[in-house]
């Protein structure tokens, strides 16, 4: 059996996505996969969205200035009126709601093995139909994330209007707070598209966003969403599938 | 304001991080300049690196603890410790706005430890007052602790390792966009990556808090 190089190791513990061959050893073998939660550590502690890079900049009330005089005995003074550097991204208007540190590749809650394996796996899903549906198009089995112990299937149906829905079966412990939210992910998890929300142990069926390439967004991801009010994906993934046409 | 519209040259070759450059306009010192006269110990320099990048620096300690005394707090040591360490700053080693930026990662990891140590000593006191049994747990928590020594870690790597790490750790980008940003080839980002993670593991296996609580 061969073993996944130490750097591509190093990337699966940075969520990174592998190659095919490589994702699928990482999923059956414990030994690589021992050495990706190794290394993974010091990821799961930097990577936080409280230490990334700056986004918003929010000036300083004057006292903070203030004590910095008073603490270093500095008498040279920055201009009030002096412009602030610009933002980095300043030619965009500002979210309505405080934006979420970019942050998808955290989105990989678990080894990026996980999304291809369920691909490989997606297979066995039947292209069957429910009853007065129209043909799927593409399935997934979704497979769980870590030890979430979430799991489901997904069918991509194309009804006799041409619109299409994503028909999902989720099986997964009930929350308490937050939400199961239901999500279209491209395979570098770079976008997404939100599709609805959806109950564990729940069946829901969900239209798709006319024009959305599935060729593109393949992977179908369940997440576990806090009630914040925040659109964004929290980052907390609990089953992933791929979707085979 | 001629240099609104500009942008300095790509930063190819470089592996800075977080913060983008002000762009050179009038006779104001440029941002490479104000990082000499910096870690030269003009005290202009830290006005002009407040004017600069305070609302920066500021945004990340409010994201952190939110508007108030914490994010103050934060702010404000942040530029008292970077000019009290002015002479630890290497202006070849990367940009002033970047080294502020760790400077205030600290600060930030630094403040979760002092809240940790509070709410401890908190419940210690509550306990203590219901006279329940002494249930003495580790002094502070495990990932709180280890925050503090993996930044120090990060610091101690020189470059091109360190602007790496970070833009994976806080830019979140994948390798071959790192390549692409700092025009490094794929293979050497990824042996770096390899490397880097390698001694953040024996870091914490030597002296982290989880594995000796
Ligand atoms: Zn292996």
């Amino acid at each position: 059996m061969q073993h996944c190089t130490p750097e591509q190791l190093a990337l699966a513990a940075l969520r990174e996505l592998l190659p095919a061959t490589d994702a699928a050893h990482l999923l059956a073998c414990a030994q690589c996969r021992a050495e990706v939660a190794s290394l993974q550590r010091s990821v799961d502690l930097l990577a936080v969205p409280q230490l990334a890079a700056p986004s918003t900049p929010v000036p300083p009330p004057p006292r903070v200035w203030d004590a910095i005089a008073a603490a270093t005995g500095v008498t040279a003074a920055p201009r009030p009126e002096a412009p602030a550097a610009p933002a980095p991204l300043a030619a965009v208007p500002p979210a309505p709601v405080p934006a979420r540190p970019r942050r998808s590749r955290l989105l990989l809650a678990a080894a990026a093995a996980l999304v291809v394996g369920a691909g490989i796996g997606a297979g066995a899903v039947a292209l069957g139909n429910r009853d007065d549906d129209g043909p799927a198009v593409a399935a997934a089995a979704l497979a769980p994330l870590g030890d979430s112990g979430a799991s489901g299937e997904a069918r991509v149906v194309e009804r006799a209007d041409g619109s299409r829905v994503l028909e999902l079966d989720l099986t997964a412990a009930d929350l308490e707070d937050g939400y199961y939210e239901v999500w279209l992910l491209d395979e570098a998890v770079e976008n997404l598209v939100s599709l609805g929300v959806v109950r564990g142990g729940g069946e829901v069926t969900l239209a798709l966003p006319p024009g959305l390439d599935l060729g593109e967004y393949r992977v179908v991801d369940v997440s576990v969403e806090p009630l914040d009010g925040d659109p964004s994906h929290s980052g907390d993934s609990v089953a992933r599938g791929v979707l085979d046409s | 304001m001629t240099g609104v519209l500009e942008r300095r040259p790509d930063r190819v070759g470089t592996v800075t991080t977080d913060v983008v450059p002000r762009p050179g306009s009038g006779p104001e010192p440029d941002d490479a300049e104000v990082g000499r006269r910096f870690a030269a110990g003009d005290e202009q320099a830290l006005a002009w690196a407040y004017e600069r990048w305070a609302g920066q620096v500021h945004g990340m300690a409010v994201r952190a603890f939110g508007p108030g005394p914490d994010a103050e707090d934060v702010t404000q040591q942040t530029f008292v410790s970077a000019w009290a360490g002015r002479e630890s700053f290497r202006p070849d080693q990367g940009p002033l706005p970047a080294w502020l930026v760790g400077v205030c990662r600290h600060k930030i990891a630094d403040t979760w430890v002092r809240r940790d140590r509070q709410r401890r000593a908190a419940e210690a006191v509550a306990a203590e007052a219901r006279a329940a049994p002494e249930t003495r747990g580790p002094q502070i928590d495990a990932a709180v602790a280890d925050r503090v020594l993996l930044l120090g870690e990060l610091e101690q790597l020189g470059q091109p390792q360190r602007g790496i790490i970070e833009l994976a750790f806080f830019e979140d980008l994948t390798h071959a966009q790192i390549a692409d940003r700092t025009g490094l080839p794929l293979g050497t980002v990824k042996s770096h990556i390899r490397r880097t993670l390698e001694r953040l593991r024996n870091r914490l296996e030597v002296d982290g808090a989880a594995l000796h609580a």
